[in-house]
């Protein structure tokens, strides 16, 4: 109620008497009742329900293995190379091999993984220039500040790319062959591209570009990683679109992990061709793995991890448990509720003072 | 009268003499003839003062009689806290003359004093200076853990004002002095019970939501860090986008609360001001104390715990639907950010109890606004122009095109919601309080039609006073008793004072001023 009676002389400064003003704006005034609360309760233990039993449905039929290869049989051999930083120069290769029960249906990706190591440090994550990575000359000369150490060698030539991320790239790389039952072994073509994000292939990493020039001449002046053989414009040189700081690999690590244990994505089975166009068929497997990538400073381990997918992403448990359990404590809350409600709640309310 | 419902105490500081104010009482029902006694004190000395103020406080507290009078013209209360006085279940009143109220005033009386006054239903003080006004503002405030409202209209309420924790000015009749020393001022005292009963009470409740969720909100969002630190090695490694951080208290979820805090009305006015009890909990700092404080931030922390652990569980093993990783830093952040986001906001929708239009603008507009600005921020333009500032190029487009992480959002919102929302259920229907009570009762009679409360109109017939309150000077007397101005004006008859006709006589004024009930409370 607005001021109805003021004072002779002071209407002229009396507050509107509008809606707003007067705090009388017309509003819904929701109240948390029976009516409402206990069926919305069982609402969501049913939806919850519904979608937990839907993912672990779709879970189940993906299929996925992993084998860890740090030290395994003769890998150890080269996990001992691997720890004197001086052998770093030489090439080891090692075989592991291991058998699928059921053949794999459908599409197959590759990943290797990696335990214990901390992409999600945060000088680690912040030790790269991505203007130099999307090709900014000024950049490609003269990185960022945030790549120290990692920014000039001891000549004083920028490194491209600079910073600890792109240093630490992890470098095995991985043949798989499947040996079938007559004891013939057949490579498994593995696509190795496509496996970034379009905006980062597209978007986020570029090449400089001078016209007339190739790829070398174009980073010429600068050099390459501590850790790496081979400077970036040699990544790929026979595709154009792979090399650079547009190469697969590259952007692919690049993209630091959120948690220590993880695995990015490797290769993606070509199955234009037999035995392979329906999958990974049942059988035995051996890998042969030039293993470069160093663990042991961190204790971490390494694995590969072959994975058939659905919508949903590869075999992830967690999520529908965890819409299950909530589905069935939302269930239990309800029915606590509404034992509560019915013995207590339906009279004790509405008293008048 | 009603502001006594409130728990407020009602104290009378005026200058006018011993019958007139308590003519003034009566009228307004702060005296009463069913009241057990009323005290007088008027000694002239500081041992008469002290022998009566003594004697007074023993009859309450069992023993002797006294009896006084006095008058009325201003009021100055403060609400009790401690529970003795509520132990004393017979009403008193007590009345000071101003010469009195100087001796009551020294240090050695002044204990006495205020607990005999805390002792009465009302306290009326008459022939008092501004000067002793203040100084009982200033007495009540120092010993009393008790806020003071000090209200009044002239020049020489100011000090009084100016000493209370809260000043009121009427402005008006007497000029603007009052009102321009005072914190709020308006035009008549009876807008004093608006302003308490509805608009203080309505401060009170909006500040406390507001900061409560403002404590749940902040925790919500840093505790992730917290949980974070286990997995990135404690390096400090922010979870979110450095954006997000800046933006999130600035533009995603400022508007809400604060239209919560200017809008919400949890009983609207015309059942504020017919329960007067509603006032209580403010004055019992029942909305916002310690115990509020470490539910708010229990329930913060519950919540970020869940805010990380469930994206966390869900993404540590995720890949896209393309196979291409999804477990990283990026992604994860994104995620949890709209989490928050949508947590936050469905916990304030939760906690708002009356939606105007512009709560459901500020609501789903921030919602809007927090995905319009995280795809702009993430899109290719503005990593154009600065590569280095906007790294999370392309991730909002790819994490969020996901639906197993819509999923993870959906199941996150759930299970941070669900709790609280059944507790506050079980609050209400187990223990309703008194506010539950009255929103139910609005629910329930959408239109009820306003009743006004007068109450003390009610009450008034009960009042068997006639006052001829004319007794200030001995002429007077003769010329009221020979009818010489009954045709001029007409005697005032402060039995009903609302119907004080036009009346020159200056007394008659002032009755009617006085018959608007002024209430203060704390």
């Amino acid at each position: 109620m607005g001021k109805e009676k003021a004072k002779s002389g002071s209407l002229a400064r009396r507050p509107d008497n509008s809606a707003f003003k007067q705090q009388r704006l017309p509003a819904w005034s929701p109240m948390l009742t029976a009516n409402t609360v206990l069926p919305f309760f069982y609402f969501m233990s049913l939806i919850c329900m519904l979608l937990g039993v839907w993912l672990l449905l779709t879970v189940q039929s993906t299929q996925e293995i992993k084998v860890d290869y740090t030290h395994a049989g003769e890998c150890n051999v080269c996990f001992e190379i691997r720890k004197n930083m001086s052998n770093a120069g030489e090439s080891c290769i090692c075989t592991v091999e291991f058998s699928i029960e059921k053949p794999f249906k459908g599409d197959v990706f590759f990943y290797y993984g990696l335990q214990n190591f901390h992409q999600n440090l945060r000088r680690y994550m912040d030790s790269r220039d991505d203007a130099q990575m999307v090709g900014w000359k000024e950049n490609l000369k003269n990185p960022s500040i945030y790549c120290e150490p990692f920014k000039k060698d001891q000549n004083g030539l920028p490194i491209a790319p600079c910073g600890a991320v792109a240093n630490s790239i992890f470098n095995d790389s991985f043949t798989l062959t499947y040996i079938d039952s007559s004891g013939t072994e057949h490579k498994v073509p593995l696509l190795r591209r496509g496996i970034t994000w379009y905006t980062d292939k597209n978007v986020k990493f570029r090449n400089p570009k001078v016209d007339n020039l190739t790829l070398a001449q174009v980073f010429e002046g600068t050099t390459k990683p501590l850790y790496w053989q081979k400077p970036v414009y040699e990544l790929d040189p026979h595709q154009a679109t792979n090399n650079g700081f547009i190469n697969d690999d590259l952007i692919v690590w690049m993209r630091e992990a959120a948690f220590p244990n993880f695995k990015k994505l490797y290769g993606i089975l070509y199955r234009a061709n037999k035995p392979f166009t329906k999958g990974l068929p049942a059988g035995n497997y051996k890998i042969e793995i030039s293993y470069n990538f160093p663990v042991q400073y961190f204790r971490g381990r390494k694995q590969v991890v072959l994975t058939t997918l659905t919508w949903f992403g590869g075999q992830n448990h967690f999520l529908p448990i965890a819409y299950l359990v909530t589905s069935s404590l939302i269930l239990l809350i309800a029915v606590v509720l509404t034992v509560v409600w019915l013995k207590f709640g339906k009279n004790g309310k509405n008293m008048e003072e | 009268a009603c502001l006594g419902l409130a728990d407020i105490k009602i104290w009378v500081l005026t200058g006018d003499k011993l019958e007139t104010a308590m003519n003034i009482g009566y009228s307004c029902n702060m005296l009463r003839d069913d009241m057990n006694e009323v005290f007088v004190i008027s000694g002239h000395t500081l041992l008469e003062v002290q022998q009566q103020l003594r004697s007074a406080k023993e009859h309450i507290l069992g023993l002797s009689r006294v009896s006084s009078a006095g008058d009325v013209e201003k009021t100055d209360m403060f609400a009790e806290d401690s529970v003795f006085e509520e132990t004393i279940i017979a009403e008193y009143a007590l009345v000071i003359n101003g010469h009195s109220l100087a001796h009551a005033l020294e240090p050695q009386l002044e204990h006495t004093l205020l607990d005999l006054a805390c002792l009465c239903k009302t306290v009326i003080c008459c022939r008092v200076t501004p000067m002793q006004k203040a100084q009982v503002v200033e007495l009540v405030k120092r010993h009393k853990r008790a806020v003071t409202l000090a209200i009044g209209d002239g020049a020489n309420d100011v000090s009084m004002i100016k000493t209370a924790h809260i000043g009121v000015g009427i402005s008006g009749q007497e000029g603007m002095q009052a009102a321009l020393a005072s914190d709020y001022s308006f035009a008549q005292f009876r807008y004093l019970q608006r302003l308490l009963l509805v608009h203080g009470r309505w401060s009170y409740f909006r500040m406390c939501n507001f900061l409560c969720y403002f404590f749940y909100k902040n925790f919500a969002f840093t505790l992730v860090h917290f949980w974070y630190g286990f997995f990135c090695g404690f390096s400090a490694q922010t979870v979110y986008d450095q954006w997000f951080i800046t933006l999130f208290n600035i533009v995603y979820t400022s508007l809400p609360v604060l239209a919560m805090g200017l809008f919400d009305q949890d009983v609207n006015d015309q059942n504020s001001l017919r329960y007067p009890s509603l006032y209580k909990p403010g004055q019992q700092n029942l909305l916002f104390n310690k115990r509020q404080f470490f539910m708010c931030t229990l329930q913060g922390m519950g919540t970020s715990f869940l805010l990380f652990f469930i994206p966390y569980g869900a993404f540590s093993v995720t890949v896209k639907e393309d196979g291409s990783n999804f477990s990283d830093q990026q992604a994860f952040a994104v995620t949890i950010a709209t989490s928050l986001v949508i947590v936050a906001s469905v916990q304030i929708g939760l906690e708002t109890h009356y939606w105007t239009a512009v709560n459901h603008l500020f609501i789903w507009g921030s919602l809007t606004v927090y995905f319009a600005i995280l795809f702009a921020m993430q899109s290719n333009g503005m990593f154009g122009i600065f590569p280095s500032n906007f790294p999370f190029i392309g991730t909002a487009r790819n994490c969020l095109s996901e639906k197993s992480v819509w999923l993870v959002i959906l199941l996150t919102t759930v299970v941070c919601v669900v709790p609280g929302l059944a507790v506050s259920f079980l609050r209400v229907d187990l223990f309703p309080t008194l506010t539950d009570k009255v929103r139910h009762l609005q629910q329930t009679t959408k239109r009820q039609g306003p009743q006004e409360q007068n109450l003390r109109r009610v009450r008034r017939t009960s009042s068997r006073r006639s006052a001829y309150a004319f007794s200030h000077q001995q002429g007077y007397g003769e010329l009221i008793t020979s009818g010489k101005n009954m045709r001029t004006s007409t005697v005032s008859s402060a039995r009903s004072p609302q119907r004080t006709p036009h009346s020159s006589n200056w007394i008659e004024n002032m009755l009617k001023r006085k018959n608007e009930v002024s209430c203060i409370s704390v």
